[in-house]
């Protein structure tokens, strides 16, 4: 008897629904950004809401990845249905760990999938993951820094105006 | 003379059974017969992985705690497949039970050959 289940897709039933279930994590991280910049934007931190774009921008692309691949490989994307987006913020702060927190919940998300691949020796998932883990060591670094300028330059004053300008500097260049 | 027509041949290996129906694999077209509910249907994979979801998707506790006077009854329906199934509580049961099994039997296939084939030189 041919195997034809084997043939038509490399992923197992289990792991085709984790990517589907993280497109649709990414989905919502990236709509989930689009809020905190429109946020940002009319409370008239302009370089914050510039930020939030590029990072709405950039989950959105892991979503296509993640979308292809399980595409390419012969499983079913499922386009996602993206709801509870959070629009309202308490303070600028709050913007910033609401992002980080996100953030950490996308590693853990992926950490789980790959749990998961290795239980079944799926390596060429893992292999597809490996980008993943390294695009979030320079997301959780990001959105760590960003907490971070909060409590050295402080949120008194001018504090705030000083971090909505140094927001958008902020750059992870580790080669490791 | 009298004209005699054979029907076409075509293969068909059992995959798993039940006392309620049986899913047969044509190696030759790549899909499988099922034959539940009075009918033998074609199911290419895109459309069995479809029937798994619909079936497996279907709530059996909602059904069983439901006291309503409406009939028991549940429409499999899968897109773009030409077939539907309307189905009771205990037809819906034995669809879960005999789509359950081949999968677990196209599992087994799947490690056979890994081991038998694909893993040997």
């Amino acid at each position: 008897m041919k195997d034809i289940t084997r043939v038509q897709c490399l992923l197992s039933t289990e792991i085709e629904a984790l990517l589907n279930q993280q497109i649709k994590k990414e989905a919502q991280s990236s709509s989930a950004y689009l809020a905190m910049a429109s946020w940002c934007d009319s409370h008239g931190f302009d370089y914050s809401s510039d930020y939030f774009f590029k990072q709405s921008e950039e989950e959105r692309m892991h979503q296509m990845k993640i979308f292809k691949y399980v595409l390419d490989m012969g499983g079913n994307a499922i386009s996602p249905e993206v709801t509870n987006i959070q629009l309202e913020f308490n303070s600028f702060k709050e913007v910033f760990e609401e992002a980080l927190e996100a953030e950490i919940s996308v590693t853990q998300s992926l950490k789980n999938i790959a749990a998961n691949c290795y239980k079944e020796q799926d390596f060429v998932t893992i292999e597809f993951l490996n980008w993943f883990f390294k695009e979030q060591r320079e997301e959780e670094y990001k959105a760590r820094r960003a907490l971070e300028l909060f409590e050295v330059i402080g949120e008194e004053g001018t504090g705030r105006w000083e971090i909505d300008k140094h927001v958008n500097d902020i750059e992870y260049n580790s080669e490791a | 003379m009298q004209n005699v027509v054979i029907a076409p041949s075509v293969e068909f290996v059992e995959v798993f059974q039940t006392s309620n129906g049986a899913v047969f694999q044509s190696d030759k077209e790549n899909c499988w017969y099922i034959d539940f509910a009075g009918k033998l249907a074609r199911f290419d994979y895109r459309s069995l992985m479809k029937l798994r979801k619909a079936v497996y998707a279907i709530d059996i506790e909602m059904i069983l705690m439901n006291s309503e006077k409406t009939a028991d009854l549940e429409i499999v329906f899968i897109c773009a497949c030409d077939h539907c199934y309307v189905l009771n509580t205990l037809q819906i049961l034995a669809i879960r039970e005999l789509i359950e099994g081949t999968f677990v039997m196209l599992e087994l296939n799947r490690i056979l050959h890994d081991r038998v084939y694909r893993l040997t030189a």
